[in-house]
């Protein structure tokens, strides 16, 4: 199969009805039918002009399923020039009323990135939405709108808004060029978060942009959660579009615990529907992440392993190599356990675990993770190892504990490491545990999944002296750095004798694929316009996994549970290999071995 | 887990132990072994079984204990062995070559002696013999075999050194393959040689099967050790048929016991072949897919990229079936589709492959294609036909390719397509094994990403040679926003991983018949269920003249092949587009 770089969605804007959630994909595949209750609007300037490779289908490949479906969306447009009726149930013409092409020129969509001075809409959103624009997946006609409290030009917005936009290592070219017209249609609108008279002065500046055109609105909420709600009540209030779809991204922390997010899930409802709250887990975004499911359903050998019978246990592994150096504040409030462990390993969790979804549709695949979620037992204290950095010197060189964050207090208990062990109880997981580690301040930077499978029953080649116990097949998908996927299996040493030895049938992402990886953010910024909602979290998943983690949250907090302490730089608390221990396991990440890869 | 490459250490071949010879092969085999193994008691120890040595390697085996192998260096055992070795000064082996002017003998067997001897493999006390009947000088042989021997890429030091000690042990003796008398003269060079040692004597027949069966008839009666044990390795062809075959593995009872016949095939000797057991049982991922159940079909692949070359006079007698498919690709397949065996002993290997060929349909006409190559012009360059080989009749209709469907007939592989393939003067020289998995059912990925499923099913790719490598093709997804499928290789590469040589076929296989481990080695019954499968076909294509499919030389084969497939909703693995 050739590989070929991923061309930006163009036509599929127009094959994308939108709200209608369950419909997204069987509307492409079957036309006319579930068309989107709101006009089409978001169009790039190619779906007019000529087919392209589609983003979420392969255009060329498609081509077959296209004789057995009422009409391939794809083929759609192909139509037009080929002025040829294929023996489909509409016509092109009709499809295109259908799916509001004949407005295409007439639609915009404006992003506002509410809370644009900060740290996250420098770093990742402004640069996510170019390289979006540069590979021409956004559509035609938008405006970004930065909104603010301090005072700032436009001009001033563009200047600090370059300084982070790169363009992808791979085409380079019109680069300069391409930034000017992104920062063309950059905005600044500075407000109070609170105030819905400022709000309403972003709404006509945003109608200016518009000019006439049928409007479609996107929020990125990168604030402090305690200004959520104001920021969602002004928006709705009084910059909602009020022709075209209206979404709000937010970003964790979604809530404290279930009561809080419950709060702050009913304060948002007020104002939005489900379907236009997306609550972003970048870790959703991943490309290893993506490609889970992929794994899992696309292949016929993983499927048969994944459960109980050949699964020992699955372990999910986030570390930092750095602490909070000096930006403490928010993290003291929250601790890795909220910020890490109840969203993108839990995530990733539901991901792996889930059964097969009825479709790839996003409520579908939602619906399971959900069920996933509820089938597993709130978290033990027994089952959970806290811990906290501590200063180490090496090399000369200092590092702070995490309580010489200034903005940290003295006499912090917030863990900056947490292991645990949990269970889901349905007949595919049963007893299987599955670990989690996540801290910061370690010796590396990592996020992975291990899949540690069982013994081989009745091994023939248990006389060689390896120990079975620990050369069972493993299977490790590193979701950064380095993405890749690989299998440890048992091989022969070549050689006269029969010595057995661990190898790695091998698949490294940079090896194989020489583009870069989009970045997480670029992704989901584009589902939240396209209106699709897999990756992003539904209120029932939140409450679920708040559930899950609440009553342990809350006894570590009662309880004033001592977090142990470790060095910076290490591999964290030794209490994380006697959890393992209780439940028989290895942390995979810890071997020996492991650091030969 | 520590790669590090083992000395070889089938050192003990001292004396003075009653304990069944198999042990010693389990000496090397088993070498983590903590205690003596308890060996199962099938057979009763024949005259050479007796005087093997029970001693083990209380070295090693304390050492491996506390799984410190690793730190027990290399003089250590060297020096501990040859303790044990002047401790018990009393057994040697003597390894005759007959037919040692051929061409195998030159470039294939002395240098694997070679090879085991630089590697510590080979018994403190060996002579070699080469046989012939060509007049030679000890120096003449040892001039013939120098040049063909090498050292080790990554041990070359010592290199001459070695090689001068080494061929000081070779010695010559002419002789006619059916003199009783010569061999006789061989018997009294050899216990010169032996020099009062307790003798083993293993004899390498390299020679043309006409003169089998008399080679082996004086050597048993003349130069038969008295006291050791005897054993002969044959080579193919066993036979040309199920009536030849049986007739030949008659011939050789009559002098020979079951336990001492070593009947070769190089291919079981291959790494990728010996690994294939390896993953299968000792890897939990692999053997819930081992089944009709998953897998689709199964591809055994041979590609040869050069034609006879001058030398197709043996070939046109016997033709590809024979030549390849009947034991090379015949035995993989059964090592590939047996169940697991009760141990790794010989015995219940073999017992399991001889399951495996009998549970099999006899091969019919239509599941077969044929074909010969035909000359062929490239880039000026002008490639003869089978035919324009000199040694080979004008006429010929020796098949140089063939393709073949089989079916194992039992509850694990009932209908599952078994494809066999192997040819001469094809485009790339090759042998794989290819396991074509189901789809998945209900792939949720169908409906909207256009992948080909039929085409992208997983594969698992075994390739035996060149560049040795096991890879499982699966489905990913191409980075990046759009969700389009891929297929990518979870890979091992094996000198990417094992960077050290990979030893050749004849060095394990010769040392196994020096160390009496049968398990490499095909059993008569085994023979004969492998003939039993072929035969009829053979037999058909002789007899109806069935004239072979004309495909050029360095071509893909010909496009019968494809049709044979496609009969069984099967497409060949290496002649997709992206298999290369």
């Amino acid at each position: 199969m050739a590989l070929s770089s991923p061309k930006c969605p163009s036509s599929q804007f127009a094959l994308r009805p939108s709200p209608a959630p369950r419909s997204q994909r069987v509307a492409a595949a079957s036309s006319s039918l579930s068309c989107p209750p709101i006009p089409r609007r978001l169009f790039s300037k190619r779906v007019s002009s000529q087919s392209r490779a589609n983003r979420r289908w392969n255009v060329a490949s498609v081509h077959d399923a296209a004789r057995t479906l009422p009409i391939s969306p794809a083929k759609e447009i192909d139509l037009k020039k080929v002025e040829n009726g294929v023996s489909s149930a509409i016509s092109a013409e009709e499809y295109r009323d259908l799916a509001g092409l004949s407005t295409r020129e007439n639609s915009t969509v404006s992003i506002t990135v509410v809370g644009a001075s900060g740290d996250l809409a420098k770093k990742k959103i402004f640069p996510a939405l170019f390289a979006l624009y540069y590979e021409d997946c956004l559509p035609e006609h938008f405006t970004i709108f930065g909104y603010a409290r301090s005072k700032m030009t436009d001009t001033e917005l563009r200047n600090m808004v370059s300084k982070t936009l790169t363009c992808r290592i791979d085409k380079r070219e019109n680069c300069s060029e391409k930034m000017e017209q992104f920062l063309g249609r950059c905005f600044y609108h500075s407000g109070q978060y609170d105030s819905e008279e400022n709000f309403a002065e972003l709404d006509k500046e945003i109608k200016k942009h518009e000019a006439g055109r049928l409007s479609n609105r996107l929020f990125y909420l990168s604030i402090p959660p305690n200004i959520f709600m104001d920021v969602v009540k002004c928006a709705s209030k009084s910059a909602s579009s009020a022709n075209g779809w209206t979404r709000v991204i937010v970003e964790k922390p979604f809530g404290q615990d279930s009561e809080s997010s419950a709060a702050l899930t009913r304060g948002l409802k007020q104002f939005l529907v489900e379907d236009q709250i997306f609550r972003i887990d970048h870790y959703l975004g991943k490309e290893l992440v993506e490609n889970l499911s992929v794994l899992r359903f696309s292949n016929l050998v993983f499927e048969p392993l994944w459960s109980r019978q050949y699964i020992r246990n699955v372990q999910l592994i986030f570390s930092e190599d750095f602490g909070t150096e000096g930006r403490g504040g928010y993290f003291d409030n929250y601790g890795i356990i909220r910020d890490i462990m109840q969203n993108h390993l839990l995530q990733m969790l539901a991901l792996f675990a889930m059964e097969t979804p009825i479709s790839l549709d996003a409520e579908d695949i939602r619906n399971e993770k959900v069920k996933v979620l509820r089938s597993m037992k709130p978290l033990q204290l027994e089952d959970v190892v806290i811990g906290q950095y501590k200063s180490h010197t090496k090399g000369g060189f200092t590092y702070p504990a995490y309580t010489d964050d200034k903005t940290v207090p003295r006499d912090s208990l917030t863990p900056t490491f947490a292991a645990a062990v949990l269970f889901i109880d349905n007949a595919r997981w049963d007893g299987v545990p599955f670990l989690m580690k996540a801290g910061k301040a370690l010796h590396t930077r990592r996020t992975e999944i291990r899949v540690q499978f069982r013994h081989v029953p009745g091994n023939l080649y248990r006389s060689f002296g390896t120990d079975l116990d620990r050369a069972t097949n493993e299977l490790v998908i590193r979701v950064q750095p380095d993405e890749a996927i690989y299998l440890k299996i048992n091989n022969k040493i070549p050689g006269l004798g029969m010595r057995l030895d661990r190898s790695n049938l091998n698949l490294l992402y940079a090896a194989r694929y020489s583009k870069e990886i989009p970045d997480a953010y670029e992704r989901l910024l584009l589902d939240a316009i396209e209106g699709e909602r897999r990756l992003f979290i539904r209120s029932d998943e939140l409450e679920a996994a708040w559930a899950l983690f609440t009553p342990l949250l809350k006894e570590l907090e009662e309880k004033r549970i001592a977090p142990e302490l470790y060095p910076y730089g290490s591999r964290g608390p030794v209490g994380a290999h006697y959890l393992a221990a209780k439940h028989k396991i290895r942390w995979g990440d810890l071997s020996s071995e492991h650091y030969k890869i | 887990m520590v790669i590090c490459f083992h000395s070889c250490d089938s050192v003990a071949f001292p004396t003075s132990s009653l304990q069944h010879e198999r042990s010693l092969s389990r000496r090397r085999r088993w070498r983590w072994l903590t205690s003596a193994p308890h060996l199962p008691s099938g057979r009763q120890p024949t005259r050479g079984f007796q005087i093997k040595n029970s001693n083990g390697h209380p070295l090693n085996a304390a050492s491996l204990q506390d799984g410190l192998a690793e730190n027990l260096s290399a003089e250590e055992s060297v020096e501990k062995r040859s303790k044990d070795g002047s401790k018990q000064n009393g057994s040697t082996v003597s390894i005759t070559v007959v037919g040692a002017s051929g061409d195998l003998a030159k470039k294939k067997i002395f240098p694997a002696l070679f090879a085991l001897f630089y590697e510590d493999c080979l018994p403190k006390h060996f002579t070699v013999f080469g046989y012939a009947r060509s007049k030679l000088t000890d120096e003449e042989l040892r001039n013939m075999i120098s040049k063909t021997l090498t050292c080790r890429i990554d041990k070359r030091e010592n290199c001459n050194d070695k090689m001068e000690q080494f061929l000081q042990r070779c010695f010559y003796q002419s002789g006619q393959y059916g003199s009783e008398e010569n061999f006789v003269e061989l018997d009294q060079k050899l216990r010169e040689k032996e020099a009062g040692k307790l003798p083993n004597r293993l004899f390498y027949l390299s020679i043309p099967p006409n003169i089998f069966v008399d080679a082996v008839r004086c050597a048993s009666h003349h130069a038969s050790s008295p006291t050791g044990w005897t054993r002969v390795i044959v080579e193919k062809p066993f036979g040309r048929d199920s009536e030849s075959s049986a007739e030949l593995t008659r011939f050789l009872k009559q002098y020979l016991t079951e336990d001492q016949i070593f009947r070769i095939d190089h291919y079981l000797g291959k790494e990728l072949v010996e690994n294939l057991s390896v993953l299968r049982f000792s890897n939990l991922v692999f053997e819930p897919l081992w089944s009709r159940k998953y897998i689709r079909n199964v591809q055994l692949i041979f590609s040869e990229d050069f034609g006879t070359e001058g030398r197709g006079g043996y070939f046109d007698n016997y033709g590809i079936i024979r030549d390849i498919m009947q034991n090379h690709l015949l035995q993989i397949l059964a090592l590939f589709a047996m169940e697991t065996p009760v141990s790794l002993d010989a015995e219940d290997i073999r017992n399991e492959k001889v399951k495996v060929l009998r549970s099999m349909r006899t091969l019919k006409l239509d599941d077969v294609v044929v074909g010969q190559y035909k000359g062929h012009t490239k880039g000026g360059k002008s490639y003869p036909a089978y035919t324009d080989d000199p040694t080979v009749p004008k006429c010929s209709l020796t098949p140089t390719f063939a393709a073949a469907a089989l079916f194992i007939d039992n509850a694990r592989w009932d209908d599952v397509p078994f494809l066999m393939k192997a040819g001469k003067a094809l485009h790339t020289r090759r042998a794989e094994i290819r396991v074509q998995f189901r789809h998945v059912p209900g792939n949720l990925y169908k409906r909207n990403f256009g992948t080909d499923l039929d085409k992208a099913t997983n594969e698992l790719v075994i390739r035996v040679q060149p560049d040795e490598a096991i890879y499982l093709k699966i489905n990913n997804k191409i980075p990046g926003l759009s969700m389009r499928l891929d297929r990518s290789n979870l890979n091992l590469l094996y000198s990417a991983r094992y960077p050290r040589e990979i030893p050749d076929a004849y060095e394990r296989l010769l040392l196994d018949a020096i160390e009496g481990e049968r398990r490499l080695f095909i059993r008569s019954d085994e023979l004969d269920a492998a003939w039993a499968l072929f035969t009829p076909v053979l037999k058909e294509l002789e007899y109806k003249k069935i004239a072979p499919e004309l495909y050029p030389y360095g071509s893909r084969g010909p496009v019968g092949a494809h049709y044979l497939a496609a009969k069984y909703n099967v497409r060949w693995g290496d002649l997709s587009s992206e298999s290369s």
